[in-house]
């Protein structure tokens, strides 16, 4: 062995030999203490918890100095950035809430086609599925018609050509699913019929002051030089195919509307047209035939930004400036903005930056919108209850959109039935989103302090209820993620049953005793969206929804009433029969009822403590979870009072504080 | 020789089946007709071991951008690639999933435990930071000063003339040791020291008489296998 590597004597040598050479540390050598190994690796692993990565050599130097106090320093960083995205980062793992899914809806998607223009050079027109419109050539399709165009133009499939089939019937255009007809033929549209079918519009997502009489704000340029750094639309909806910038966009003229309501229309249309007739303009679906509703309501006001204006109003549009619309760069939707794909240490440390589809962007930003619930609840050591109680909440520019009308998109259908047009008591009130947001502003968030009398907390929230589309996984989520519990099924067998009620069938009732009533919390928020079902609209027990003399419901009530605890004299709401009454108490019902269990403060120390020391719980834990519960309850299930004394237990001291020695000897 | 076989077959068909008929129904109970008996009591240990845990990957990243300088990721993966077309390391999005890291979307959850992949990946990704801090630290441009001490990314040390002996080298690897690792290196187990010299000592007798030359001298060489004997040690994975 080298002289120089005879320990102990070179201890001393090398702890004071590396202070100078190590010149991050101060300049002053401070007075010096001896540390022991485990007080290095106590605080490193304190330094990992707290700030988020391993400390640096400064750090070092300063927790040398003999007046370094441990306590005092983990207090300093309690609360502190590294702290918070620790504790969001628990809840994060355990609530998934990024989604897998798009959110696209026909109220407010636009695609886009480039027709033939007058010149032969391609002109962009934005348009709407399904939108409205009065000439029967194209109510519910884009607005210039094969005939007129030489191509059959529909949303969210490719273009086919609109020529004759020479073995079929004379006009019936030929139509291969998926591939374009190799030998389509545009025709030039003329520049009248242009203007007469579409219009040019300054849109919000290239001009600042879009709502303004003549938009002048353009993206990037003198008078919108800075615009918020992470707000970045694509190219091609900046610039056109020749690489020229858009100053304005072409849209038909229905979807330019900017009325915030319209009215509803009936076309007179109630038969389709008989089979092989051929369709007006050279269309390929029949034009729309008028609801039952749309006859017995024709001209009944209806506002602009639900499903409904779209599907009975050709007076409704996407509103000034089209801000009630998110565009997109194809027929397909296609992508609209740019923003990272991961960015697992958040949005200020992005690990790339792709162009995205249009129907990611509200998803995306209702996962950062649940981010920031957790972090504010963190970072403010708010009582952690609020996480399934709490009406706060934080929005930027694209979630104030959202709030403000898009979200209504998803309101109604099968409700328009039951006299719901327009969501009545929507789970975030859109006159509650602050006014000074537009939908440019993706890095501004403002508080919300109160998004409604249904809200509570992260149950309320787009990502968790879309994350969690049905009732059943809501409820099972709320089981597992804050009371702890896990469904354990006691028989192996399943017999065949006709018993709908889960909660007695043999085999299903272990789990679903529990579950049916967590799941009848949700039963008033619509599966797989976010439309809240008043009860005034929509009781437990309908007595206008019943079994016909078939035995089945109609339509509309099939959609939102159980046939399986249905009979003559009425109907029960979907996932309520589990427990009625937990219908009715909503989810803030729920999050009362869950916050109020002993074992939903069990359950976040528990989640906690296993992270901190960075193993399962045992039995042999048991002492520790029953002090640091009590901690937590009396602090007012305050994270900091428990993250403190967890922290300063032996069990953290301990839990990772393995030798070196016994695990890379000599290494 | 085919209709043999079918013949065959036949027969021995028509032999089994009746057999088969003739076997009683079997029944399968859903568990055992009576408890086993017990052969012996014995206490279940559960007292909570003590038992490493991985580095979260938030934290390895924090730690790895600190290490580059303080940089954000978009520029530490600049800079680990580099402009020399050595590959040394991809994007981000490639390793994000190396790492450990979750996938909320795809409900993938977080690794707790290391894996080959993931060790591969903390080798490559060590190795990237070594060879791009030692080019910022110790190997100036032609013309250009080495930074200033205090400047230096993770070799924040001078390199004397001539040949290290052990003890110049232990002040200097108790810098590296104290960056990676978070300890002086006197209080790590007493052949760690040992080990890493005699390494740092090999690389540099190897390259010295590396053929073709490689783009580090021989001293580089042999500090950033020092290096890259701390980034991949297990207890900066490890706590």
């Amino acid at each position: 062995m080298p002289a120089a590597f005879r320990l102990p004597a070179l201890i001393a040598t090398v702890v004071v030999a590396s202070v100078p050479l190590a010149l991050d540390a101060t300049s002053a050598p401070p007075p010096a203490t001896q540390r022991t190994l485990e007080d290095y690796r106590h605080f490193r692993i304190a330094a990992i918890d707290l700030l988020g990565r391993a400390p640096t050599r400064d750090e070092l130097g300063a927790f040398e100095r003999s007046d370094f106090d441990m306590d005092r320093w983990v207090e300093s960083h309690l609360g502190g950035p590294g702290y918070v995205e620790r504790l969001t980062r628990i809840y994060m793992d355990v609530l998934r809430l990024e989604p897998n899914l798009l959110f696209m809806n026909p109220s407010w998607q636009l695609y886009r086609h480039d027709v033939l223009g007058p010149d032969g050079k391609p002109v962009t027109i934005y348009y709407r599925e399904n939108q409205r419109r009065e000439r029967p050539d194209i109510d519910g399709e884009f607005c210039l018609t094969p005939d007129e165009t030489g191509v059959v133009i529909r949303a969210r499939q490719q273009d086919f050509a609109a020529k004759v089939d020479p073995k079929g019937k004379p006009g019936k255009p030929v139509v291969v699913l998926g591939h374009p007809v190799d030998d389509a033929t545009p025709k030039k549209v003329a520049q009248k019929l242009l203007d007469e079918r579409t219009v040019l519009v300054r849109p919000w997502w290239l001009y600042r002051d879009y709502k303004t009489r003549s938009p002048a704000q353009r993206y990037g340029q003198d008078e919108w030089k800075e615009p918020d750094p992470q707000y970045k639309p694509v190219e091609t909806l900046l610039e056109d195919a020749e690489h020229h910038p858009v100053l304005e966009v072409r849209i038909c003229r229905e979807e330019a509307s900017s009325g915030d309501a319209g009215h509803i229309y009936a076309s007179g249309r109630i038969k389709a047209p008989p089979k092989g007739e051929r369709l007006p303009g050279g269309r390929l679906r029949p034009p729309p035939l008028d609801r039952p509703y749309a006859t017995q309501h024709q001209g009944q006001e209806v506002a602009c930004d639900t499903r409904s204006g779209l599907d009975y109003a050709m007076d409704c549009g996407c509103g000034v400036g089209l801000e009630r619309c998110i565009p997109g760069d194809n027929n397909n939707g296609g992508n609209a903005f740019y923003y990272p794909n991961h960015m697992p240490l958040g949005p200020g440390l992005p690990l790339d930056d792709a162009r995205q589809s249009s129907q990611r962007w509200f998803p995306y930003w209702w996962s950062r919108e649940a981010v920031r619930m957790l972090d504010d609840l963190f970072a403010s050591d708010r009582d952690f209850r609020e996480i399934l109680t709490g009406k706060r909440t934080f929005v930027n520019g694209p979630l104030a959109q959202f709030y403000r009308s898009i979200q209504q998109s998803n309101c109604c259908g099968p409700e328009a039935s039951f006299g719901m047009l327009q969501e009545s008591e929507p789970l975030f009130e859109p006159k509650r989103v602050p006014e000074d947001l537009e939908p440019q502003d993706v890095s501004t968030w403002k508080v919300v302090e109160d998004r409604g009398p249904h809200a509570a907390g992260i149950l309320t929230t787009p990502m968790f209820l879309e994350k969690y589309a049905s009732a059943r996984a809501r409820g099972a989520a709320i089981y597992n993620d804050f009371l702890c519990k896990s469904f354990i099924a006691d028989v192996q067998s399943l017999e065949p049953s006709k018993e709908p009620n889960l909660m007695v069938r043999p085999g299903c009732k272990t789990c679903h005793a529990t579950l049916e009533p967590l799941a009848a919390y949700f039963a008033r928020v619509e599966p797989s969206s976010f439309v809240f079902l008043p009860g005034a609209q929509f009781p437990v027990h309908s007595t206008t929804c019943k079994l016909d003399k078939n035995g089945k419901l109609n339509g509309n009530c099939n959609a939102l009433y159980d046939p399986a605890f249905a009979d003559a004299k009425g109907a029960t709401l979907r996932s309520a029969y589990g427990a009625p009454e937990h219908a009715d108490a909503t989810p803030a019902g729920g999050a009362r009822d869950i916050t109020s269990s002993p074992d939903f403060g069990a359950c976040a120390v528990q989640r906690v403590t296993s992270s901190f020391l960075g193993r399962e719980i045992t039995p042999d834990d048991g002492p520790l979870l029953v002090s640091l519960t009590d901690v937590f309850v009396r602090s007012g299930y305050r994270m900091k009072a428990l993250v403190r004394v967890l922290m300063k237990s032996d069990e953290y001291r301990r839990s990772n504080n393995v030798a070196s020695t016994t695990w890379r000897s000599g290494r | 020789m085919t209709l043999q076989l079918r013949a065959l077959a036949l027969v021995v068909l028509s032999v089994a089946t009746p057999a088969c008929a003739a076997r009683p129904l079997e029944h399968v109970f859903p568990g055992p007709k009576a408890a086993l008996p017990a052969m012996g009591v014995i206490a279940e240990d559960t007292a909570p071991k003590q038992d490493l845990r991985m580095v979260p990957p938030e934290v390895y990243m924090r730690t790895y951008m600190q290490l580059f300088g303080g940089l954000v990721p978009l520029d530490a993966q600049k800079r680990a690639r580099g402009g020399d077309g050595g590959a040394l390391f991809d994007t981000w999005d490639d390793y994000v999933s190396a790492l450990g890291f979750p996938d909320y979307r795809l409900d993938v959850p977080r690794q707790t435990q290391t894996n080959a992949l993931m060790a591969a990946t903390f080798e490559r990704l060590g190795v990237a930071l070594c060879d791009r801090a030692l080019e910022h630290d110790l190997k100036p441009p032609k013309g250009a000063e080495a930074p200033p001490l205090k400047d230096r990314l993770i070799f924040a040390f001078d390199l004397p003339a001539g040949d290290l002996d052990a003890h110049a080298f232990a002040p200097r690897f108790d810098v590296l040791h104290r960056t990676f690792l978070g300890y002086p290196a006197a209080l790590a187990p007493a052949e760690r020291g040992v080990r890493f010299f005699q390494l740092y000592q090999d690389i540099v007798a190897g390259h010295a008489k590396a053929a073709p030359k490689s783009r580090f001298s021989p001293r580089e060489a042999g500090w950033a296998a020092v290096c890259y004997g701390l980034v991949r040690h297990p207890e900066f994975h490890l706590y």
